[in-house]
């Protein structure tokens, strides 16, 4: 792989990485850095590239090894609340609508913020990112059978808080 | 696109049991990002377009990718080059002096101190030669004499066996 190929094919996941990054590490900054160290392995392995398979899902496996890396080692320090604002534009709703939402969503966060850490990827990698079952398989070196009890172990704890928000407005 | 109540209950329940396709599951989050959403699923639509609105969050660093590709190209310079392949080189010749001392030492201890040459001096030498063999040549003497005694047996046995052939001839 030439240094043009890499800017053109795979520079532009970064955005994908950098989310991926920032599930596990809650800060901007830590998430960027990351993804920086991420590009820097994946140019200095790219004789390998040719190897694999899906080489997206390989970066995400990166990714997901050196973010947890640095949680270790951030954990030993101090710990990042993930503070996340949604900017909701949508000219049919009205600002109370908007405030609404915007709060609504808030909630989500904190909810699967809340999950165990397996569940997190999962429902990331596919409710946010749309990966396939096999692609997550790859990024998270689980089996078919961990990624789909680990799916539905998320969705459905997702599910019975909303149930619980939406009975009590809690 | 407009979908009735009914197939939303449907994909939703499917969804739940994580029995959905990628399609299907872009289907609801098209649904949900739409207005009009009935207020059973207020919490639901708001799952979905958090998904969707997370998708949206994006490295903003606008000089990130020149940074990325700032690291990688940084090729490596000919004197570092230049150390590290001399280096290697002073490793393995390290490891050859290392591995011919090691097997002269094992050599000497197996092999007897008295074959290995000794005198410096050939004059010095020639005088243990003959000293030896003057040893070696008082033993024979000795010997000599002890075997002669051997030779009487011999003599009797001779005598012997003349007798028994002058009985036979007579």
């Amino acid at each position: 792989m030439n240094l043009e190929s890499f800017q053109n094919r795979v520079l532009p996941v970064k955005n994908k990485l950098f989310r991926f990054a920032l599930r596990f590490l809650g800060s901007e900054e830590e998430a960027k850095d990351v993804v920086q160290e991420v590009f820097i392995r994946v140019w200095n392995g790219r004789e390998q590239m040719n190897e694999v398979q899906n080489w997206e899902a390989w970066c995400m496996r990166i990714t997901k090894n050196l973010s947890l890396d640095r949680v270790r080692s951030l954990n030993r320090k101090q710990t990042h609340p993930m503070e996340e604002t949604f900017d909701i534009r949508n000219e049919a709703l009205t600002p109370h609508e908007s405030t609404e939402i915007q709060e609504s969503m808030q909630r989500i966060n904190q909810l699967i913020e809340a999950l165990p850490e397996k569940q997190r990827q999962v429902i990331h990698l596919r409710d946010v990112e749309g990966y396939s079952y096999n692609e997550i398989c790859e990024i998270l070196e689980l089996d078919m059978n961990q990624v789909k009890v680990n799916l539905f172990r998320a969705r459905n704890a997702v599910r019975e808080k909303l149930i619980k928000i939406n009975a009590y407005g809690l | 696109m407009r979908m009735d109540s009914k197939r939303i209950e449907e994909l939703l329940n499917k969804y739940w049991n994580c029995e959905t396709s990628l399609e299907e599951e872009q289907q609801l989050k098209e649904y949900f990002s739409g207005t009009h959403i009935p207020d059973q699923w207020k919490e639901t639509a708001a799952l979905f377009r958090y998904f969707e609105e997370s998708k949206k969050k994006s490295l903003t660093d606008s000089s990130f990718d020149g940074r990325v590709m700032k690291n990688v190209h940084k090729p490596e310079g000919k004197m570092r080059k230049l150390v590290i392949n001399s280096l290697r080189i002073a490793a393995g010749v390290a490891v050859l002096v290392a591995a011919t001392w090691f097997v002269r030492k094992e050599i000497r201890q197996s092999t007897p101190q008295a074959v290995v040459d000794t005198y410096d001096d050939p004059q010095l030498a020639f005088e243990e030669t003959k000293k030896a063999l003057q040893m070696i040549s008082k033993s024979f003497g000795a010997a000599e004499q002890q075997a002669k005694k051997i030779n009487l047996f011999n003599e009797a046995q001779e005598e012997i066996q003349k007798k028994n052939k002058d009985e036979v001839n007579l």
